[in-house]
């Protein structure tokens, strides 16, 4: 798919450089003469240029490929020995409507300091006040990472100062979170080496807690802070420490996110930062003693540390990746690693520097809260949203491929693309296509796929248009489809429909055929003769050869059907019955 | 006439009622011989001068504590020395008070209604959250929730946060509150968020 992408790219280059093509921008006709715009155009002069820069570009990719090899050997064989451990805690902004502990709007965050309440900034005499729909996605969370819901939870303060944490103490839930136990799957759909197989990620809770206020830098001595976001319910995701690769690390982060965000659970992703993530790293020796640090239940781990300010998938997996290095490196020397936390910038990639050490830890004194009740939650509730759960993308994908027959590939894209307004727009156009009384989606579903993905995709990517679902209206894209299915349009044709769709005719498709002069109309019987006949006078030694029946025959044949087709209308020529006419003169 | 004292006789512990001549009051010798010696003093749990006098916290744990705490270290040898001192008998208070034994006992957070008629009530049920649910829409037919984000901002009525006393402008850089960093290296808060 990807591939017939990258050659439409490649003519669109090729518009710089050869006259060949039509010098409308948007009209990639090439044939003979363009029916839009007057430019004669000749296709054989696109295709090598098109072919020379594809070789250049595959020819710069393996000099690079063979450049890292050297590099990558070494490193592969040094990490034979040592077993890499992360586990990763994810802080996400749940989405709803109120703040975990005021009824400040938690949606409006453009004017700063302007919605808050006076517990948000901890005023003296304030009381937290819970918020009961912010368990709308948190459950959603939970039960999409299959938790087991506590029917009851407390809440409890994490103390320490700083100047966005107006209360002295952060409002979280460390002894008793609503939700334990849970699971995330990984395949190598979501990124996995294929030695790695499929891997269960456990997760030990969930909890809610409360965000800080937001810091900018004014200037050297002053930071800036906006409250908005004080208050603001968070979920954190702590996961036991069951990943082994740096791959496995951005795959778990960014598969969380698309749980969260397919539930609406969380809407906002890493980029605009609603969803922070702390990687804790260790390593250990294969063959060698085992370390004595242990996780919830994990044993035999070596002394890890921790990551802070991770704010995308690369980031995880290039901080995982130099932690490793970097601990190795020390414990190869005969140092001992210390518990630390560090962090990673990406104006000075490749190696993560320490934040705070050992002398800098902070004692977060965990004391339950005695301002706020145990949460209680109803079981009918949790029955009510594990029922009405929305699906999640593997749901989505595995429906994708046995109702409507999509490879795994193509299934990724249409879920990936645009939000999935895409896939909501493939499936109105199957939908559509498919008559009421049959249920069978398998039918039309890899063919809209190609016409929605590879052929409307291309489309859009060299014009550079961003897709939005009025761009060509389904039903017309359906008729389209239907139309060339039924045979009334050919592959071209309706290729050149789409593209007039695409600039913008909102009339009915059958119209514009017939305005256009699609539609196949089939030759009749006479017209078929009269072609035959004319290639026969024209060939007449050809035709010898075949009425002889000689060796030659089929391919003579062949040669005489082939100019029968080129003479012809070839919106209007229809292969096998050419070649029956043919043959019922020549050989009756 | 003359008043006679009446003599009462209460069961069990011998009192006769008050003496006649003196008009006092003379407890039984079982609940003297009780109170004559106490049994428990308040002095138990103040560190007696005999003991070790092994430091339970170092002069580098005092600072690190003041660190947590945000409170400024001490500023002569004196000061501190009184700070680690009160923190001994502080210490040696909560280990006293740690001898009881509470086995099988859950802490108590605050004291609260925990009757079963309570839970019922502060329990999160459809019920609670269905007008919330009520302001969400469905999207395709794959099952898909979207929440729908308010077009308008909800303020809150009238409160102003910055207004908090006299100086109101002051505490204000733009729209923003603003923090300086201290120049004070001692007693500067962490400079990194945990």
């Amino acid at each position: 798919m990807l591939r017939r992408w990258y050659c439409h790219r490649f003519v669109s280059t090729a518009r710089l450089y050869t006259s060949s093509l039509c010098a409308q921008r948007k009209c990639f006709s090439t044939s003979t003469h363009c029916r839009f715009h007057a430019t004669a155009v000749d296709e054989a002069e696109v295709a090598p240029l098109r072919k020379q820069l594809k070789d250049a570009a595959r020819a710069s990719r393996h000099q690079q490929v063979s450049d890292t090899n050297g590099k990558d050997q070494l490193r592969r064989e040094r990490l034979k020995d040592w077993e890499l451990t992360v586990g990763i805690e994810i802080h996400a902004q749940l989405n709803t409507s109120s703040k975990l502990f005021s009824r400040a709007s938690a949606d409006w965050t453009d004017v700063p300091n302007a919605a808050l309440w006076p517990f948000d900034m901890a005023v003296p005499g304030s009381q937290p006040l819970f918020q009961p729909p912010v368990l709308i996605p948190a459950l959603r969370a939970a039960i999409a990472l299959d938790c087991d819901i506590r029917p009851r939870s407390k809440f409890d303060r994490k103390h320490y100062f700083y100047h966005d944490q107006p209360a002295g103490y952060q409002i979280t839930q460390y002894y008793e979170p609503f939700a334990v136990n849970g699971r995330v799957t990984l395949t190598q759909q979501d990124g996995l080496a294929p030695e790695e197989g499929t891997l269960h990620i456990g997760i030990k809770q969930v909890q809610l807690e409360q965000d800080t206020a937001r810091t900018q830098q004014h200037d050297e001595e002053t930071s800036l802070i906006d409250f908005n976001r004080s208050g603001h319910a968070l979920v954190e995701i702590i996961s036991l420490p069951q990943l082994h690769s740096p791959q496995a690390a951005a795959a778990y982060v960014r598969k969380v996110q698309s749980i969260l965000y397919a539930v609406d659970a969380a809407t906002t992703g890493m980029e605009l930062g609603g969803l922070r993530a702390d990687v804790n790293v260790s390593v250990r020796r294969f063959d060698g003693a085992t370390g004595n640090h242990s996780y919830s239940g994990v044993t035999g781990l070596g002394q890890r540390t921790e990551i802070k300010n991770l704010s995308s998938f690369k980031s995880v997996e290039d901080a995982v990746c130099a932690e490793r290095d970097r601990q190795i490196d020390i414990l190869e020397a005969g140092g001992k690693i210390e518990g630390e936390t560090r962090g990673w910038s990406l104006s000075n990639p490749g190696a993560t520097r320490r934040l705070r050490g050992k002398e800098g830890e902070v004692d977060y004194r965990y004391m339950p809260d005695p301002d706020i009740l145990p949460l209680h939650i109803d079981n009918d509730l949790v029955a009510h949203f594990r029922s009405t759960l929305p699906p999640v993308p593997d749901q989505l994908l595995d429906m994708l491929r046995l109702s409507y027959g999509l490879t795994a590939d193509d299934a990724g894209a249409l879920l990936n693309l645009d939000n999935g307004t895409r896939l909501l727009y493939y499936q109105d156009v199957v939908s559509r296509l498919t008559p009421s009384s049959n249920n069978n989606k398998t039918a039309f579903g890899v063919h809209v796929g190609n016409w929605i993905l590879h052929e409307l995709g291309a489309l859009l990517t060299t014009t550079e248009t961003e897709w939005h679902p009025d761009l060509i209206h389904a039903q017309q894209m359906s008729d389209l489809i239907s139309l060339q299915l039924k045979g009334q349009l050919t592959g071209p044709s309706a290729k050149k429909l789409l593209r007039i769709l695409f600039a913008g005719e909102k009339e009915p498709v059958s119209v514009i055929a017939e305005r256009e002069n699609l539609l196949f109309q089939s030759m009749n019987d006479q017209e078929y003769v009269e072609l035959a006949n004319r290639v026969i006078q024209d060939h007449p030694k050809e035709v010898e050869i075949v009425q002889k029946n000689s060796k030659q025959a089929q391919g003579k044949l062949k040669f005489l059907l082939g100019q029968m087709m080129r003479h012809g209308d070839r919106n209007r020529m229809e292969a096998q019955r050419a070649e029956k006419t043919l043959r019922s003169i020549l050989m009756p | 006439m003359d008043r006679v004292p009446i003599r009462r006789v209460i069961f069990g512990t011998g009192y006769r009622g008050p003496d006649i001549k003196t008009g006092r009051i003379q407890p039984s010798s079982r609940i003297e011989s009780m109170l004559s010696r106490p049994s428990w003093s308040v002095r138990s749990m103040l560190p007696h001068d005999e003991e070790d006098k092994q430091a339970s916290v170092t002069k580098e744990q005092l600072h690190h504590l003041l660190k947590l705490s945000a409170l400024p270290q001490p500023r002569s040898q004196e000061e501190e020395d009184g700070m680690l001192k009160t923190l001994e008998s502080q210490i040696h208070f909560v280990k006293e008070v740690q001898k009881v034994n509470t086995t099988g006992v859950e802490p108590l957070v605050a004291l609260r209604d925990e009757t079963a008629e309570s839970f019922r009530e502060q329990t999160v049920t459809l019920d609670t959250l269905k007008p919330f649910l009520d302001q969400e829409e469905k999207v395709g037919n794959n099952g898909t929730i979207r929440r729908r984000k308010p077009t308008e901002m909800i303020t809150h009525s009238g409160w102003d946060p910055f207004e908090l006393g006299d100086g109101k402008e002051t505490r204000k850089m733009g729209k923003y509150f603003f923090v300086k960093k201290g120049k004070d290296k001692d007693n500067a808060p962490p400079v990194l968020p945990p």
